[in-house]
């Protein structure tokens, strides 16, 4: 398709229909090189600055000037950026159009932004942002910051000098009063100018020009006045509370004075911010046993004295104490982090599995309750609730490793039960709807003249595409097919191609790890990374080290080898990834050793695990190479088979010519010599392995006691 | 204390906390790509300080004639920042790019009947029910039934472009169609 459009093109160059086409032929078969050689990392700069002039002078000679539409106006602001043509960007910005068009379409003021910017104009853009706040009423949190930011830049340009200090001095008082005014016209409509003065009075603190050091934490009491009762409260205030000791204790004496009674559900919103906020600043010496214990009890008193004001909530909403659990929950993962008792966790999950009964629609004990049950191993509980979150389409890449993180180590698939096997299968829907759909749509945005859109739609194909939570699911997805499925020669042949094309995939790492609520002490490490399953979270350096232990176990299974693949995929090969002919072969990556990346991704039975494998390899590969049958056998065989099978002869491959070649067989050389197995593979299963295994036994044979919940009886009482 | 910015492809991987809400759908790649294709000025999100997203707004343009307006496809904002006017400004960006850039006579919207909370919020927007259609929504099993869950208020506030208001009218809950008659 894309060679015919390229051939009729280059008959007829000035046919402006035929270049389109084929522009969108190229799109469609994600040929992004022909189609926007100018953003594809691969072309060198010299190539893409004359690409974009290029384009400078098709829109230039345009007969329609660029400001009809937004988005033509964007796309020559784009190029006049890339170019670094500021000078002239600005002056289109400058026009009345230019003006009128940033005032309605976000995306160019997004890009007027970053010219003036790049062209050192702060100051103006702080003016701009001033008028727009006072006049316009724009509470866009950007202006907010265009404000801040020309205040102190009179800093950044000067010498530090005590004449800029005091001239920056009064241009924060200058600011200060603005916002003030601003923050009092708004009242409780709207919160920005008073975040905005908690801002600009730490900006000051930090560069050293702010008189009054407690004013920072009277403005974070003033706005914990204003804003303690709406959710946002502490996240909004996170970024200030790095307070230095005086300062932290007035403020966590101002927060120990919120009343722990409550009778609305704005007074229970504000006591369980006062939690958040005093739970982030926990020094590690607060962080004892008994202290959290305590905690615990307090916020779990506090949570079912909580749930009676939402009693009378539809079952759609969530209850206006949940967090309160969420908070527990946290504390009781710290206590098992303190001990390695495991009651602290089954506390946990039972507080979450009551919280659910009130609170249906709560995803944030669903998602707590998942990483515990796996911690638990009780993988299947886990499996219920992440199904009853109804999660779909690009949330398959993002959340899937929720449940399939090191899914093969709850696998049951060879017994029979594929569970874990399905839903491996089924996230992996949305990879073929991104190569069916998206090129489509670039195609669109191009034809409907939306070309601010196309390098987004771009970026979001190749991430998609490029997903490294779809190489991890691919890789335990075939660990557990191996399982359960007969291990033919067609599996390893195709498993082996689909492999070595994933080992030199550039990967996007899409996966949301910020989707838990975390309530822990900035001291200590979040409850996502406390919640990691065997201490581990698997990333680039697990699946390169996998990928190396059963690329190289495959093509020891394997009669392909380089030349015969080559002939046998004819057409069927995705384009090379960026940067491979600078790479060292494949047969010299496989046989690296470990790198310190990779084992650091690694729990230590998967380390020992590889290591085996490598060594086994190691000693293996010279049997292998000197029993595999010469390529032209073996091309000779697949070009056979493929007669029998379709009818056809195998394309690209001269049967007649192979069965005349007379390379001396194999079997004319001497085998090579037997060696014994190295120390790494014959001792494997002794020594940890072993004891392991009898671990695991023991465990079945006499498993602890059931934990009784006493923390949440003790809550009740 | 938050960014309005326009919606762009790559949200799909940040929007988790907004979309595992219950009343939040997440639909396939196709549509959200299909709205940016094509009306992208419609569709802004607003962004916490931190990068988080907080909500986000879909929108086109679509009709004929005198019926040609702006349309809100979807508006939803994470249970964490509710009442924080977010959905307003959204709305207010929405109303702007349909009246000045679009041209549009009208912006409408599709509303459950039972969910009062969202009615008040956009009647005192503007918006006022223009009519109500009979099975607009699926039943998603919650709550106790009743053809209030199933059945949608079209309300409609008119644009600059048409000032004797001739797109709305006052006694719009009388009015009854079914969900065949509208797109």
């Amino acid at each position: 398709m894309v060679l015919m459009f390229e051939e009729a093109y280059k008959q007829q160059p000035t046919n402006e229909e035929l270049g389109a086409q084929t522009f969108f032929a190229n799109v469609r078969a994600s040929h992004w090189k022909s189609a926007q050689q100018a953003n594809d990392p691969a072309t060198p700069t010299a190539m893409k600055t004359i690409l974009y002039k290029l384009a400078h002078r098709i829109v230039m000679s345009s007969p329609t000037p660029s400001y009809q539409s937004n988005d033509r106006f964007h796309l020559h602001l784009s190029i006049l950026q890339e170019l670094e043509l500021y000078d002239d960007a600005h002056k289109l910005l400058d026009s009345d159009t230019g003006r009128a068009i940033c005032s309605t379409s976000l995306s160019c003021n997004e890009i007027r932004r970053n010219i003036w910017r790049k062209r050192g104009m702060i100051l103006d853009e702080g003016k701009l942002a001033t008028r727009r706040i006072s006049e316009k009423h724009d509470r866009n949190w950007l202006e907010f910051l265009s404000v801040l930011d020309a205040t102190f830049s009179y800093l950044s340009s000067s010498d530090g000098s005590s004449d800029s200090r005091v001239e920056s001095s009064e241009h924060v008082k200058e600011t200060k009063e603005f916002l003030n005014r601003i923050a009092e016209e708004d009242g409780a409509k709207d919160r920005s100018a008073a975040l905005a003065l908690l801002e600009l009075e730490k900006r000051a603190h930090d560069h050293g020009i702010s008189n009054d050091s407690n004013r920072l934490v009277i403005l974070m009491q003033d706005y914990f006045t204003r804003v303690g009762h709406k959710a946002c409260c502490f996240e909004d205030l996170k970024p200030y509370l790095a307070l230095k000791e005086d300062e932290l204790s007035k403020w966590t004496s101002f927060l120990q004075a919120v009343p722990r009674s409550f009778k609305t559900p704005e007074e229970l919103q504000r006591l369980i911010n006062s939690h958040k906020l005093l739970r982030y600043n926990l020094t590690q010496s607060e962080l004892s046993i008994e202290a959290e214990t305590s905690r615990a009890t307090l916020y779990i008193e506090q949570y079912l004295e909580g749930l009676k004001l939402g009693s009378n909530l539809p079952t759609t909403e969530l209850q206006y104490a949940d967090d309160l659990a969420l908070l527990a929950t946290n504390t009781l993962v710290t206590l098992w982090r303190l001990t390695s008792n495991e009651e602290y966790l089954f506390n946990a999950v039972t507080l979450l599995e009551f919280a659910l009964t009130k609170s249906k629609q709560s995803f944030q004990a669903r998602l707590a309750l998942i990483r515990l049950y796996r911690l638990l191993g009780a993988p299947s509980l886990a499996v219920d609730h992440y199904r009853a979150m109804g999660i779909k389409q690009v949330q398959n890449d993002t959340l899937s490793h929720f449940i399939l993180s090191r899914a093969s180590t709850f696998s049951l698939a060879s017994t029979g039960d594929l569970t874990l096997a399905t839903d491996c299968l089924e996230s992996t829907q949305i990879y073929l709807s991104n190569s069916q759909e998206t090129a489509d749509f670039v195609v669109r945005a191009f034809q409907g003249e939306r070309y601010s859109q196309i390098p987004e739609f771009i970026v979001f194909e190749e991430r998609l595409d490029n997903s490294l939570q779809r190489d991890i699911v691919k890789m335990e997805h075939l660990r557990m097919r191996l399982t359960h499925e007969q291990i033919t020669s067609d599996v390893i042949d195709m498993e082996l191609i689909e492999l070595k094309f994933i080992f030199d995939r550039t990967h996007h790492d899409n996966r949301d790890f910020d989707i838990m609520s975390d309530y822990q002490p900035k001291v200590s490490s979040d409850i996502f990374s406390q919640t990691n399953l065997l201490e581990k979270n698997e990333s680039h350096g697990w699946l390169r080290a996998f990928l190396k232990v059963y690329i190289r176990a495959f093509q020891q299974g394997s009669d392909l080898d380089d030349s015969v693949e080559e002939k046998l995929l004819i057409g069927d090969r995705p384009k090379q990834s960026f940067g491979a002919e600078s790479r060292p072969p494949l047969k010299q990556r496989l046989a690296e050793a470990f790198t310190e990346e990779e084992v650091a991704e690694l729990t230590r039975d998967e380390l020992l695990f590889v290591q085996f494998a490598r060594s086994l390899a190691e000693w293996l590969q010279p049997y292998h190479d000197y029993s595999r049958p010469p390529p032209n056998v073996v091309l000779a065989e697949a070009a056979k088979q493929t007669e029998l099978k379709t009818g056809y002869p195998l394309k690209g491959v001269d049967l007649a010519a192979l069965t005349r070649s007379s390379s001396p067989t194999k079997k004319d050389e001497e085998p090579p010599a037997v060696t014994e197995p190295p120390q790494q593979v014959a001792q494997f299963f002794e020594g940890e392995v072993r004891e392991n295994f009898a671990e695991a036994l023991n465990w079945l044979d006499s498993p602890p006691s059931s934990s009784q919940s006493t923390l949440w009886r003790d809550a009740k009482e | 204390m938050s960014v309005l910015r326009p919606f762009k492809a790559t949200d799909m991987f940040k929007f988790n906390n907004i979309n595992l809400d219950i009343w939040t759908e997440t639909y396939g790649i196709g549509f959200y790509l299909n709205y940016l294709s094509r009306w992208p000025d419609l569709c802004s999100v607003q962004e916490a300080p931190s990068g988080r997203m907080m909500g986000y707004v879909i929108g086109k343009a679509e009709g004929s004639n005198t019926e040609w307006h702006g349309h809100v496809t979807a508006i939803t904002v994470a249970p964490e920042y509710r009442r924080l006017g977010l959905a307003r400004k959204m709305m207010g960006l929405l109303e702007m790019v349909s009246d000045e850039i679009y041209k549009g006579f009208f912006v409408d919207l599709y509303v459950r009947c039972a969910n009062s909370v969202a009615i008040d919020m956009y009647e005192g927007m503007g918006y006022s029910v223009y009519r109500r259609v009979r099975g607009y929504y699926g039943n998603i099993g919650l709550g106790k039934g009743g053809r209030d869950e199933e059945d949608a208020f079209d309300m409609r506030k008119p644009m600059s472009r048409d000032p004797r208001r001739r797109s709305v009218r006052s006694n719009g809950r009388d009015m009854v169609v079914s969900a065949h008659d509208v797109s």
